[in-house]
């Protein structure tokens, strides 16, 4: 009896002391109504069509009430052992990258860095878990009022996975700053409170991400062609993988052709133990590495293509 | 005659099937005030960077007992059930979002609650005076009083996460 609890208690040591799932990044972003509305946006023309973005980077530099939520937020939220990547010192950072990037050769014989078109568009401010924020100071007669709206949105499934949103207090006294603060320390617990229901949910069920599977045009077969013993479609043996690997089987295909299909609410697990013995934390990256071998193994070739910690695309055909 | 005893008949049926449900016994009553579940809040406000302003109803048989009761309320409200939202403060989840997190910590929620306990440790009363008015009910034995506190709702948290009984945000990460 004492040589098991001995082992359980080893066992659960390592997993405390190895066991580290991947933390996901969070960001304070203001919305695209929050900057339109402003006037931080930037319009152009695409082929004919008006569009519309918002100016992030002037909304940063420009307006002190913004600076000053996002601060309080981030304070809150290290405290919480959540440190904020910040919007604007990221943006800073990628202008300097970028700028580096153009003008740094070899030594030895000044070749430039390899960079192909995707990954100049790869180089923008990203994050797992974005905190759409919106405030507005609204007057009523000599009182004014905060109304906030805060959601916690997955990056890559979409979903909401916490939010709040109310109006203060009126009052003729306080200053729209001090109105800006009590609103956000008013709403930030319940706000983590919505945060740490998605952790728990996502460490008793898995993390949820998204795999999309295309196909190569000049591969010469699709997701209808037959492989293996028992001439199966390919796109059957992928979706017998995914019923096989993800926790509880949970997935959803939420679209499919023959060359491409959609896995949704693709619950991976958040930890494995890796050929060393070792617990690694799982990504749709690691995830969709272990398909890739699958698919290698049924003589299919192709490329993994990553989009963030929960989204990944396998494109087969070729490297 | 026949009309008139049954109209009686049927609102004295009505009258017993009706009362039980309404009836609470002084027994249970007192349960009720006793119960850990039975906090009576009233926000005030939104509290300083970390902590929480309320105001809170206690028990007691003389109004320092009350007094104390509503203190300890005060620190199991945000720790067990939440604080509700209003006078411009939005609604407070509970430290402990576990179900039946009081049961399965009993132990350790004894002595946090015993009498001159560390919860003490997170409470501060923004009026020392005896409560007076409106916040000072005599009842047939003993006292209903309200106060205003303020509680270190930050510290309580870290405290509890430390000790392994609440769990943090990044626990896992």
């Amino acid at each position: 009896m004492k040589r098991l609890l001995l082992s359980i208690s080893l066992l659960a040591l390592a997993v405390i002391a190895f066991g580290q799932a991947k933390k996901p990044i969070i960001m304070v972003v203001p919305s695209d109504q929050y900057c339109i509305s402003r006037g931080y946006k930037m319009e152009f023309n695409n082929q004919g069509l008006k569009q519309v973005l918002p100016d992030y980077k002037t909304a940063l530099q420009t307006d002190p009430d913004l600076r000053l939520v996002i601060t309080k937020m981030g304070q809150i939220m290290a405290d919480r052992g959540f440190p904020l990547k910040d919007l604007e010192q990221e943006l800073k950072n990628l202008e300097q990258e970028r700028a580096e990037s153009s003008m740094l050769t070899s030594s030895s014989s000044g070749s430039e860095m390899a960079e192909s078109p995707i990954d100049a568009l790869k180089r923008v401010a990203k994050a797992d878990i974005i905190m759409d924020l919106d405030f507005e100071v609204k007057r009523q007669g000599p009182q004014k009022y905060i109304v906030f709206n805060l959601k916690g949105l997955d990056a890559y499934t979409a979903k909401q996975v916490s939010g709040v949103a109310g109006a203060g207090n009126p009052s003729t006294a306080a200053s729209p700053e001090l109105l800006l603060e009590e609103a956000v320390l008013s709403h930030m617990d319940n706000f983590n409170a919505g945060l740490m229901r998605h952790f728990e949910d996502m460490f008793a069920n898995g993390r949820e991400v998204k795999v999309q599977i295309k196909v190569w045009s000049n591969w010469g077969q699709n997701l209808e062609s037959e492989f293996g013993s028992d001439g199966k479609e390919l796109s059957e043996l992928i979706e017998d993988w995914f019923a096989d690997n993800c926790v509880q089987g949970r997935f959803s295909l939420s679209d499919a052709t023959e060359n491409f299909m959609k896995f949704e609410q693709v619950r991976i697990p958040m930890m494995r133990t890796d050929d060393k013995g070792r617990q690694r934390a799982v990504d749709s990256r690691s995830f969709v590495i272990d398909l890739r071998k699958y698919l290698n193994g049924l003589g299919v070739p192709s490329k993994l293509y990553l989009r963030g910690l929960g989204e990944a695309w396998l494109i087969l055909g070729e490297k | 005659m026949r009309k008139v005893l049954l109209g009686f008949t049927v609102a004295v049926l009505a009258m017993v099937m009706v009362l039980p449900a309404n009836a609470q016994t002084r027994k249970e009553r007192k349960i009720l005030w006793n119960s850990q579940y039975n906090y009576e809040i009233e926000p005030v406000g939104v509290g300083q960077d970390g902590t929480k302003v309320f105001k809170v109803w206690g028990y007691g048989k003389d109004v320092g007992a009350a007094v104390m009761n509503a203190k300890e309320a005060a620190v199991a409200a945000c720790i067990f059930k939440g604080l509700p939202g209003g006078a411009g403060s939005a609604p407070t989840p509970p430290i402990c979002s576990q179900p039946n997190a009081e049961q399965i910590h009993a132990d350790y929620f004894d002595k946090f609650f015993e009498v001159g306990g560390k919860y003490l440790q997170y409470i501060a009363v923004t009026n020392d005076a005896d409560p007076s008015g409106e916040d000072r009910i005599k009842m047939k034995k003993g006292y209903k009083v309200a106060i205003y506190v303020q509680v270190m709702y930050d510290a309580l948290r870290k405290q509890l996460e430390a000790d392994g009984i609440a769990r943090r945000l990044d626990s896992g990460f």
